[in-house]
């Protein structure tokens, strides 16, 4: 079974008249990393509330279809119940932290503490998390006074522990600055590395290019295409659902430099090898 | 004459560590990009040429007048700033009232103050959303009131503190014909920003800061041209000069049309 | 950031002291003095918790408590001396000002009282954490909701002191004078105050989001990161505090 089968999913915000996702329909397997992409308004957001069980239980409004997390219905669970299967990650990694902990390590037994997590368990989780997003350092610092980068790696590791089998990140590196950005990134591909599921909404387009196995591209609520970054970003017409393709891709188109089957390059490497080979054949 | 002249600049909040170390700079009217690290005093900066902080020690002269002898409030006639977050500064209900609140209060006459209302309204694309309040529109809408507030009163200097956080493609379009716009009327526009791609495809001259330090200041292409300064101030040259960089040309690129135009360019001259 | 909590974070035996057991040293320390009603009995309690203070290694921080307090103590003085009608020794006069010596009496009871109060309490504040004190309460069956509003307060409090100056420096910037007469400086004023609430409750709203995403709301049973207190005196200590009461007040009733 799929980790995540979404089936015709609808929904319109409270006081809105048009629907923010459109029928939405679509499988992401154990371990995937997926990149989601569109312009502002074309329900990204709205699809990780969906995914995280904000929408429909934080968010009301009008709901149709399905989300189902390893088989459980979102729609059908308490939030408090689906947080242990999901954990989301937003742009703003100051109204993340909890504001009532002192330091980064009580920082990240909040969840725990809330779910009744045995002390030494805690502790294991703990240490592994300060571990995997390098923040073992900042352990006795107050969450508060460090970098965006520091800040929003705590935010995941304080999710990471709860021992979600998906995590969702929408936008977490768009207030970070480039080394911040940088280490966001770093901390994503090793979770991805170690199979965790990741479903990431991400403008930087050279970067989900680089690290998604699969991109899902939304405008207007409805799934533009849903495939590989190389499949995805060949396609045509793109700009006209207000999306810029990589900027190794538009080099490429611009030269004309594509396989057989019509596909781009989309990375910095795959660029480079090309290139090479366009300027040394005739 | 200047638009900006800042002298030997040094600040540090009372008691705190020095934030900015001693700082010579000039500005024409040249679109500036700031970038650098967190903390490396950007944000300060900023702050200072606005004359919200004073300097410690040193000077900073806007059109001539120094920051430390006006009061914000009248140097607001002459410098805008943008802030980073649109929840600072926006608290009227109406998108119109937000955006011509700062025209009335610099003594703008009526209807000059509605006409150029209005015309920075349909610069950053709302002028449909006149009459909505603020808090029903998304962020990056927000974001666009905030510089559409600032454009509204005419200033020959505009601060941006990063603008392209939350935009999309089509708001960074809007954002970067926005800043040419202002260049090309010999106005000044100086933005802190952390999107390496879009100063190169926006900016005429960068900044490099770093640890309080100016250290490097240059035509926007010279600065990305070296590769490694850039990368010891915790900075990534734009990913289409990394392209040129890695295929080994000497040339530095800093928009896709050019890198394209470029090699077939040198094609053709291999070709014959 | 700067911290609103007046806690001091050193180690001292003051300091092991579990909350509860403090909360039992203010009841006791200042039920002693009203039920003696003896000056001399207020001063000892007074000169006990001083001797506390300069163990815990907080007495500095007790002076600018005291200091502001000092103009209440001033103004107890004069009404309670000068100013209450039925009094007959004049103790002293200031020009036409009398000073009885009732009065004075009648007030440095209060006095007494009050510094005696302040005192304990400030101990308690001075040498115990907010959170320990929160979490105590929890787990004495304080609602956890209850508990985070309290320990956010802390926090939220400085952030938005923080971010009424970046909102001032925001209006400022687009020609709002700010600077001048109370008028003006009134007038300036009201503008934040949409901005701060509007931007705490939009912050509030995304910070509930990631409270849910943190399982704020399950219902299981809470454990806890840090051991319950355990202050290896407590027994003792207790036991002794409320002897103390009881001797009191039975010197009182014979």
């Amino acid at each position: 079974m799929s980790k995540v089968v979404v089936n015709n999913l609808k929904y319109r915000y409270p006081l809105t008249e048009n629907l923010a996702i459109n029928g939405l329909t679509f499988e992401i397997e154990q371990g995937e990393l997926i990149g989601i992409i569109g312009r502002n308004g074309a329900g990204k957001s709205t699809l990780c509330a969906a995914l995280t069980g904000l929408v429909p239980h934080f968010f009301k409004g009008a709901y149709g279809g399905s989300v189902h997390i390893d088989g459980i219905n979102v729609k059908e669970s308490k939030l408090s119940y689906i947080s242990r299967e999901v954990g989301i990650v937003f742009q703003n990694p100051f109204t993340q932290m909890t504001g009532a902990k002192e330091t980064v390590k009580e920082e990240l037994a909040f969840g725990l503490e809330n779910l009744g997590v045995p002390k030494l368990e805690m502790l294991r989780r703990i240490e592994d998390a300060l571990n995997l997003l390098e923040i073992d350092h900042l352990r006795d610092k107050n969450p508060l006074e460090l970098s965006g980068g520091q800040m929003q790696r705590v935010a995941i590791a304080s999710i990471l522990v709860m021992h979600p089998g998906l995590l969702v990140l929408d936008e977490p590196t768009s207030q970070l600055d480039p080394q911040g950005t940088a280490e966001v990134f770093r901390a994503i591909k090793k979770l991805s590395n170690q199979g965790m599921t990741i479903i990431m909404v991400e403008h930087k387009i050279e970067e989900i290019a680089e690290y998604a196995d699969r991109v899902m591209f939304l405008d207007n609520g409805k799934i533009v295409a849903f495939d590989t970054p190389t499949n995805v970003f060949s396609m045509n017409h793109l700009e006209e659902h207000g999306l810029r393709p990589p900027v190794f891709t538009r080099v490429c188109k611009g030269l004309g430099i594509r396989d057989l089957s019509g596909l781009y390059p989309v990375t910095l490497s795959e660029a480079v090898n090309e290139v090479q080979k366009f300027n040394e054949s005739d | 004459m200047n638009l900006i002249d800042v002298q030997n600049l040094h600040f540090s909040y009372p008691e705190g560590i020095e934030l900015l170390k001693g700082i010579d700079l000039a500005f024409d009217h040249r679109s500036t990009a700031i970038i650098g690290q967190n903390g490396a005093g950007k944000t300060t900066f900023v702050k200072l040429l606005k004359g919200l902080l004073k300097p410690v020690s040193g000077d900073i002269l806007i059109n001539g007048v120094n920051t430390k002898e006006i009061s914000v409030a009248k140097l607001a006639a002459h410098i805008g700033l943008v802030f980073q977050n649109p929840g600072d500064q926006i608290f009227k209900s109406s998108v119109y009232d937000e955006v011509i609140f700062g025209p009335h209060n610099i003594g703008i006459p009526e209807d000059e103050a509605d006409e150029s209302t209005k015309k920075a309204l349909i610069e950053v694309g709302l002028e449909n959303k006149v009459n909505d309040n603020p808090y029903d529109l998304s962020f990056s809408e927000r974001k666009l009131i905030s510089i559409a507030s600032i454009l509204a009163m005419n200033t020959q200097i505009v601060l941006l503190d990063e603008p392209t956080i939350a935009q999309d493609d089509y708001g960074k379009q809007l954002i970067q014909g926005l800043v040419r716009k202002l260049e090309g009327e010999g106005r000044l526009v100086i933005s802190i920003l952390h999107d390496m791609d879009f100063v190169a495809e926006t900016f005429t001259r960068t900044l490099v800061f770093q640890n309080g330090k100016v250290t490097m200041d240059n035509d926007t292409k010279s600065v990305f041209s070296q590769t490694e300064a850039v990368r010891r101030a915790y900075l990534e040259p734009p990913h289409v000069t990394q392209l040129g960089n890695r295929l080994g040309y000497t040339e530095t690129y800093l928009t896709a049309e050019q890198f394209v135009k470029d090699s077939l360019r040198k094609r053709e001259e291999f070709k014959q | 950031m700067q911290n609103i909590s007046l806690y001091v974070n050193k180690k001292s035996f003051v300091h092991d002291v579990d909350f509860l057991t403090k909360l039992i040293y203010i009841f006791v320390f200042i039920a002693i003095p009203i039920i003696s009603g003896s000056v001399i009995i207020g001063l000892l309690a007074i000169l006990i918790s001083l001797i506390l203070h300069t163990c815990a290694g907080v007495l500095k921080k007790l002076i600018p408590i005291v200091a502001l307090s000092l103009f209440v103590l001033l103004s107890v003085i004069i009404v309670q001396a000068a100013f209450i009608p039925g009094y007959h020794i004049v103790f002293f006069s200031l020009g036409p000002v009398h000073f009885y010596q009732e009065g004075l009496i009648h007030a440095s009871l209060i006095i007494v009282r009050f510094l005696d109060i302040l005192l304990v309490s400030s101990l308690t504040v001075l040498t115990t954490r907010p959170s320990d004190i929160v979490e105590t309460l929890q787990r004495k069956g304080l609602s956890h909701r209850m508990g985070y509003v309290i320990n956010s307060i802390f926090q939220i409090i400085p952030q938005m002191v923080s971010s009424m100056k970046t909102i001032s420096d925001a209006q400022r910037s687009r020609g709002m004078e700010t600077e001048g007469n109370l008028f003006v400086r009134v007038k300036a004023f009201l503008p934040l105050i949409g901005p701060v609430v509007i931007s705490s409750l939009v912050g509030t709203r995304e910070r509930a989001m990631a409270l849910e995403a943190r399982a704020f709301s399950a219902d299981a049973k809470r454990t806890y990161f840090h051991e319950e207190m355990k202050y290896r005196y407590k027994t003792p200590v207790r036991i002794i505090l409320l002897l103390l009461l009881v001797v009191s007040i039975i010197w009182r009733v014979l």
